[in-house]
């Protein structure tokens, strides 16, 4: 007489895709907020965004507050 | 895990700690930041490099305004950064983290993240308010920041990997080892380059205003994700059966 024996394993893996959104995000935030000079607004404004520096303003507050080097 | 479902509840949770965060600040810290900034104004009406002008005080107030505005906005991109790490780790390291429950688990992973993320480089490279801090040092000193962090987050990963490898009453030895570790790391790093011209009693409550900031948002990111993880992700889990 044969018997049936089934283990289900509790998964728990992480889907790959997920860690890698959301590492892409965590770099595009860091990048924003902590090192921003004019470098994403140059892409499309080119060289006035060096001078402008709108993230850098708009971010300015907190990138003193949370630690991050400022001038 | 449903990958959609695992990505919102991170991203979510970090934008509300980020909002908590920003909110704190703007009632704590804006008001370090204004003392500072009027220090700068008043160096740069001594040296003539700007003239105490009307003109000059509504152009200040326009980039006032939007930056302390930004405050709010800037803590929300930041929390949905640094909660995606923090989703990443909690995801990656939830089984083995002490804790009855998720959001226990979730705050204990908090509180390593805050201290080896934030807190050590924090004493070795402290916040600054405006005034302090050379613009022709900026990269430098964010170079020597990040690789900090980086190095003492790193650290922390390698010395848990070899505590997995250790025996129970051995544990221990890989803790003390991360300590010695990032000491060694501590002392061989330069010093910030900048030389401190403000008066010390701003800049130390600065700091202590930005540590509190910083922490409530580690504080709520903890709780937040471990609240949503136990409700939303962990019913889906299929438990271990035999038959």
């Amino acid at each position: 007489m044969s018997e049936t024996r089934q283990i289900n394993v509790s998964k728990t893996s992480v889907p790959k895709l997920a860690l890698l959104a959301l590492g892409i995000i965590f770099a595009a935030g860091l990048f924003v907020v902590g090192f921003d000079q004019g470098h994403i607004f140059s892409l499309v404004y080119g060289e006035q965004a060096f001078t402008d520096l709108y993230i850098h303003e708009l971010t300015h507050d907190m990138r003193h507050a949370a630690g991050f080097p400022c001038h | 895990m449903k990958t959609f479902l695992f990505i919102i509840i991170v991203l979510i949770s970090g934008a509300f700690a980020g909002f908590v965060h920003g909110t704190v600040n703007f009632a704590i810290v804006e008001p370090y930041l204004d003392q500072a900034i009027g220090i700068e104004n008043q160096n740069l009406f001594a040296t003539g490099e700007e003239e105490d002008t009307p003109e000059f005080w509504v152009e200040y107030e326009g980039y006032r305004t939007w930056q302390k505005g930004g405050q709010i906005l800037a803590g929300v991109i930041l929390g949905v950064s640094v909660g995606s790490l923090f989703g990443i780790v909690f995801a990656l390291s939830r089984n083995s983290l002490p804790g009855s429950n998720d959001v226990k688990k979730s705050l204990v992973l908090a509180g390593i993240m805050w201290l080896t993320l934030y807190f050590i480089p924090f004493l070795k490279y402290p916040a600054n308010p405006p005034t302090v801090g050379d613009t022709e040092t900026v990269v430098l000193r964010a170079i020597l920041y990040l690789t900090f962090i980086a190095i003492s987050g790193f650290g922390a990963v390698g010395f848990y990997q070899l505590s997995k490898k250790l025996q129970n009453n051995k544990k221990l030895l890989a803790l003390l080892g991360y300590g010695v570790f990032i000491s060694a790391v501590f002392l061989a790093m330069p010093e910030n380059p900048d030389e401190i011209t403000a008066p010390m009693n701003l800049v130390n409550e600065f700091r202590i205003m930005s540590v509190l900031g910083v922490t409530s948002f580690w504080i709520s990111v903890g709780i937040i994700l471990g609240l949503l993880w136990n409700r939303l992700l962990t019913k889906q889990e299929t438990p271990q059966s035999y038959s």
